[in-house]
């Protein structure tokens, strides 16, 4: 197994813990009546995560946006892999993508602005170099 | 080309419209709103709400098209009708996201049917 996948097999980790951790507090705050209903709107009144506190909406986002981050960096993994890409660069690269999302989650929970973006830029960036890696 | 170049490909082209997306909600929403914890829910509209529907929809089908290119690449199953099949997945999500931005409803559908279509063929290809 290549460093890479490692680093993206504890990333798909990382998302398990954020899921935990979104979810968890959600059931305490609405109760699993709400949360195992159908979450029809027209019965709640309105979108469910409109009704969760500040800090596990923020935890709802920060795992809705790991989701987009995750797919691409799945990608950016495995043509590295496949392509026999893989090097010091691109480990790097991995490492920085897995530590930038590991911060961003406090980052966003406790709104550590604008320091979020810049955490969330760095994985961004990373996982493009790592893509643009596999080309050359 | 390889499906594994499309793939990488697909993956600048979702890039790329994140960016458009983000450069749009920054234009409407502010760099502020960007930056912070964005409690308060504030939506954009036009060009730049297609845009992040777009990137939805891309993200979606990405979800569909790399583990069919995977399977594919990992067991040995290339050939060239599924380049051609990733190919025309390619140029369909590229005409999409330009067909959603700028309104063209009829392409859009079209253009997002064809880039399904591809997916399901190679994976009916892998099996």
């Amino acid at each position: 197994m290549t460093p890479e996948l490692t680093a993206l097999t504890l990333a798909a980790l990382l998302q398990v813990v954020q899921y935990v951790l979104m979810a968890v507090p959600a059931n305490i705050e609405l109760g699993p009546g709400k949360t195992l209903s159908p979450r029809d709107r027209d019965r709640l009144g309105g979108n469910i995560q409109d009704m969760l506190s500040t800090r596990t909406a923020r935890l709802y986002r920060a795992l809705d946006n790991h989701f987009e981050g995750l797919i691409l960096f799945a990608i950016a993994t495995m043509v590295v892999t496949l392509g026999e890409k893989s090097g010091t660069f691109t480990t790097i690269c991995a490492f920085v993508y897995l530590f930038a999302r590991i911060a961003y989650v406090p980052a966003y929970a406790f709104g550590w602005s604008p320091w979020r973006s810049y955490i969330w830029l760095a994985g961004f960036a990373a996982t493009t170099a790592m893509l643009i890696a596999a080309l050359i | 080309m390889t499906e594994i170049t499309i793939l990488v490909l697909y993956g600048f082209l979702v890039i790329i419209t994140l960016l458009m997306q983000a450069t749009g909600a920054m234009t409407q929403l502010g760099m502020g709103y960007l930056l912070s914890s964005r409690d308060e829910n504030r939506t954009v509209s036009g060009i730049a709400a297609r845009l992040e529907r777009a990137l939805n929809n891309s993200i979606t089908a990405m979800v569909l098209f790399a583990p069919a290119v995977l399977l594919i690449v990992v067991t040995d199953k290339s050939s060239s009708q599924s380049v051609l099949a990733a190919q025309i997945f390619l140029i369909a999500r590229l005409v999409y996201v330009h067909a959603y931005a700028f309104k063209l409803t009829g392409i859009r559908s079209l253009s997002w049917t064809a880039g399904l279509a591809s997916t399901a063929v190679l994976y009916f290809m892998a099996l």
